[in-house]
């Protein structure tokens, strides 16, 4: 009895000596291919679905941060302004990107979402593939029913509206129907209400994915341009809460100059 | 005194307690501070709030003389800091600190912290999405001009 009683005392305090949040951040991931050290090997081979794609689940991040696309261009390449969109760009760099929406909570550009170097966490089903991102509580569908993408959108959005297939071993996605209030990033690039994006993103292994990003809106730009993200997964970590709203205060202190 | 030049012996003095310093781009860094207008403060710790999108932590400075200026200073996302081996309470009410940091544009007393440097020598990351932020992996690194 008193042995009994000893032994859950014991087990007690050793579950309340583990910090709740290890069972989040700092859990081993399970399944996690691993070296002889116990070191995640992220270049194992990427794993596939029990329909034999390429499974691009997993928690991903840029192990640098991007805030610029204009860095992830090929080399040679510049973006290729419309005059409209340099004279946007151009006002927004001008003032530090004081204006951008992002440092008010609402969303940011799909493309520097993957550049931003925060988690996000991909969900893939056969109909569905979700992108969980973690700051500020953001997440996507990309839809894989078979459905095509809408011609025409008589409710545009922000993130517009994304649909999938699979080109090999890449998983092509495709999204249009923007509201034109997102910057593309954080110095500005600019989008509109024309913006179409396509993704494609492809497991190179365990641990290593290349996302290529074709931007076409020929409002902002006269010519579809492509820029690049490189992630890494990050294994023994999960999502955590981002609230962004909970203590904002950089806008109203954004003075820009 | 609030303002005071690099200090070489304080920084080479300074533990390297965070080898990964994720940074967290929330807004535009320039928009809002001045990479060049650095800024150290050596006082006690007043409040510190654990919430996104950034952290603060509130530090009142006595200066020469016995007055005392108040200062917030913005951390990086608490997710941030979390995975780079902090916790919410690894700063708190009381706790003596040195910080280096820059400067609001505005003027007012409120800065962008590039490191944090405790009583005993400890140094934490300030996980900034500007100065002290990635391209950083120490906390001599991140207070070198």
């Amino acid at each position: 009895m008193m042995r009994g009683r000893a032994a859950a005392v014991l087990i007690m305090a050793l579950l309340a000596s583990i910090p709740a949040g290890a069972q989040w951040h700092g859990y081993p991931t399970p399944g996690m291919p691993r070296n002889a050290d116990g070191t995640p090997n992220l270049n194992a081979p990427a794993p596939r679905t029990p329909d034999g794609r390429p499974s691009l689940a997993g928690i991903w991040m840029a192990p640098r941060i991007r805030v610029d696309l204009a860095q992830g261009l090929k080399q040679g390449e510049t973006v290729p302004f419309t005059p409209e969109g340099r004279k946007i760009y151009d006002e927004r760099r001008a003032t530090n990107a004081k204006d951008d929406p992002g440092a008010r909570c609402l969303p940011t550009g799909i493309p520097v979402r993957a550049t931003l170097q925060t988690p996000f966490k991909i969900v893939q089903t056969p109909e569905l593939t979700a992108i969980l991102y973690e700051s500020r509580t953001q997440f996507r569908q990309i839809l894989t029913d078979g459905r095509p993408l809408p011609k025409e959108v008589d409710w545009p959005s922000w993130q517009g509206f994304s649909v999938g297939r699979w080109d090999g071993d890449t998983f092509v996605v495709e999204t249009t129907g923007f509201n034109g209030k997102v910057w593309l990033d954080q110095v500005g690039t600019p989008s509109s209400d024309a913006l179409t994006i396509t993704e494609r993103f492809r497991r190179r292994d365990l641990g290593h994915m290349d996302i290529e990003m074709v931007i076409d809106d020929r409002k902002m730009y006269s010519r579809p341009w492509s820029t690049f993200a490189q992630v890494v997964l990050q294994p023994d970590t999960e999502l955590l809460e981002y609230v962004c709203e909970e203590n904002e205060r950089d806008s109203a202190k954004m003075v820009g100059k | 005194m609030v303002r005071l030049p690099f200090a070489a012996a304080f920084v080479t003095s300074c533990a390297v307690l965070m080898l990964a310093a994720p940074a967290r781009g929330h807004h535009s860094f320039a928009a809002e501070f001045d990479a060049d207008n650095r800024v150290t403060l050596s006082g006690t710790i007043t409040k510190v709030e654990w919430t996104n999108p950034h952290t603060y932590f509130y530090v009142d400075v006595a200066e020469e003389g016995g007055k005392v200026t108040s200062w917030a200073v913005e951390g990086g996302a608490p997710n941030a800091l979390y995975r780079a081996g902090w916790k919410p309470t690894s700063l708190k009410s009381g706790d003596k600190v040195t910080i280096v940091g820059s400067r609001a544009k505005d003027g007012s007393n409120l800065a962008n912290a590039i490191s944090f440097t405790l009583a005993d020598g400890r140094c934490l990351f300030a996980g900034s999405s500007g100065p002290g932020g990635e391209a950083t992996t120490n906390c001599r690194e991140a207070t070198r001009r």
